[in-house]
């Protein structure tokens, strides 16, 4: 197990959402399932450098329109639809990468990150493929649940777990 | 003037959340989504920051700011970058682009009103609805001096007005007393021991939510060289010992911006009346002189085409008085309002004396002139 990367992982939740939300974040280490059931959202940055995968911010789209509201400081009927909060989400994943980034860097393994990207539906799931470890981190803040997850590509995580 | 702040970022939330961060100051903020926008945008509006995001499609905020640097007109314009990558290689890049100061994602609103704060001054405004605040508010002043004497020189000095004084002896109660109890203005012995009152006014300058409370430097009259300094040390303005209250009020009110207009103007019985104080200060002048179109217009949209000039309290009557009147006079004829005085004789005989102002009717009481502009209302009434 890589601890580096899962304490870089809690690191960068805590701080992005602490710091934009205002409001604490909890790690949750029951690893109950999430979502199930609901609409999903899903934003996602990619690594590359000493890291090559990707990182994913993940909720239900009703807890991401509350956390866009919390963001912006409105009220949920000044939530102009989907599009607003899709754009909070990929910038709160924007921002969870960039401290993933920083942090990586301070343990010289510097990477380079992509745009941000964000997908909405529902029953639908992000699957690893072969030679990719998955790292999750499940969060609970403010009454609702996100994760934050890294796909990362083992070949260049082994030196490092 | 509205400070004018460009923000440059292709996601809206950021550029909501830099909105909202300065919308209790005084500016305009302006938004483009990359850096083709963006120089668009700076070339017309010249801002007077930019605050510049790194990564963009179209025109990433690198390529935007070295096309700023080539640009005679832009170039001096102060960029603050934004970026959510805090790298060591990121930071050496922007600090070698030459910006003025760079902000890591994720910040706090407090930390981009700062960054900006040091580039240019901000000012807060009233917020929408809230009304100007007034010459009789309470007004909270926070004296900071070690000599008792002078706390209780300055509460009877203002002993003829609402303004509520506080004191503490030392600067780092002050310092307490100003993130707690929030003063509208501060006074501050420039001679507390050990320098602290240059401590404490650097302390105030330096953190966003005091950075702009009024500090005035109180010292002696023949200090002058300290005076001509007070300024670059970061206080407001001076009030010199011993204190002339008139001066003090009026620096105060001026700094503060207070309503005071409701001292000389008033809207009764359909007419305008216009009151000079006794004495006239030059700030009680400068208030009549500053609220006179915006007065007038108001009486002319309530239906009034009456003005009467209270003159009454002058105990003399001065060409500066006289000039005054003939301001009103010209400014009300121009918007067909008649214009008379109230008056006794003595000062009926110092303004008829003069040429120009032979033909100005002269009231003795107010009454008078309400009889006379409202025949058919019973005196008593």
């Amino acid at each position: 197990m890589n601890d580096d990367l899962n304490n870089v992982l809690e690191s960068a939740a805590k701080t992005v959402f602490t710091t934009m939300l205002e409001t604490p974040l909890e790690i949750d280490r029951s690893n109950e399932p999430f979502f199930e059931g609901d609409y999903h959202i899903a934003g996602a940055v990619g690594l590359t450098g000493a890291y090559n995968g990707i990182i994913y911010l993940y909720s239900t789209a009703l807890f991401a329109r509350k956390m866009t509201s919390r963001l912006l400081g409105m009220t949920d009927d000044e939530i102009e639809g989907d599009e607003m909060v899709n754009d909070a989400f990929g910038e709160l994943t924007n921002m969870v990468g960039g401290v993933i980034k920083s942090n990586l860097e301070e343990l010289n393994q510097a990477c380079m990150m992509t745009v941000p990207s964000v997908v909405r539906g529902s029953n639908f799931s992000i699957e690893a493929v072969t030679g990719v470890e998955r790292r999750s981190v499940y969060c609970i803040c403010d009454g609702g649940r996100v994760l934050v997850e890294a796909l990362i590509k083992t070949a260049d995580t082994e030196e490092l777990a | 003037m509205a400070v004018k702040i460009l923000s440059v970022d292709d996601s809206k939330t950021i550029r909501l959340i830099i909105s909202r961060a300065f919308k209790a100051y005084d500016c305009q903020v302006l938004e483009a989504s990359n850096g083709l926008e963006g120089m668009a945008m700076a070339t017309r509006e010249k801002p007077d920051v930019i605050i510049l995001d790194i990564t963009m499609p179209i025109m990433d905020g690198m390529e935007m700011l070295s096309m700023l640097r080539a640009n005679h007109e832009l170039r001096a314009i102060p960029v603050v970058m934004l970026t959510a990558e805090a790298g060591r290689d990121t930071v050496l890049r922007i600090a070698k682009m030459g910006v003025r100061d760079y902000l890591i994602k994720p910040f706090k609103e407090e930390q981009i009103i700062e960054r900006v704060s040091r580039i240019v001054p901000l000012e807060t405004v009233t917020p929408a609805g809230k009304a100007k605040k007034r010459f009789d508010d309470p007004i909270k002043f926070l004296v900071v001096d070690d000599k008792a004497a002078i706390l209780e020189q300055i509460r009877a000095g203002l002993g003829d007005t609402n303004w509520q004084v506080e004191g503490v002896a030392e600067a780092n109660i002050a310092l307490l007393n100003i993130e707690n109890n929030k003063p509208d203005v501060v006074f501050l012995s420039t001679t507390l021991p050990e320098n602290t009152a240059l401590w404490l006014v650097q302390k105030i300058r330096s953190n966003i939510k005091t950075q702009s409370l009024p500090v005035f430097a109180m010292m002696v009259k023949t200090a002058m060289q300290d005076q001509e300094r007070t300024q670059q040390l970061g206080y407001s303005g001076v009030v010199t010992k011993p204190i002339d209250y008139t001066e003090l009020k009026t620096k105060v009110a001026r700094f503060l911006k207070l309503d005071a207009s409701y001292r000389y103007y008033n809207q009764r019985e359909n007419i305008l009346w216009i009151k000079f104080p006794d004495p006239m200060t030059s700030f009680d002048s400068n208030e009549i002189t500053t609220n006179l179109n915006s007065k007038i217009s108001e009486a002319v949209d309530a239906g009034l085409d009456k003005v009467v000039i209270d003159i009454r309290q002058a105990k003399r009557v001065e060409m500066s008085i006289v000039e005054l009147c003939f301001s009103i006079v010209k400014i009300a004829q121009d918007l067909s309002m008649h214009v008379d005085f109230l008056g006794n004789s003595y000062v009926q005989g110092l303004v008829n004396q003069y040429h120009e102002t032979k033909a100005w009717h002269f009231f003795d009481t107010e009454e008078a002139a309400i009889q006379f502009y409202n025949p058919n209302k019973s005196p008593a009434a």
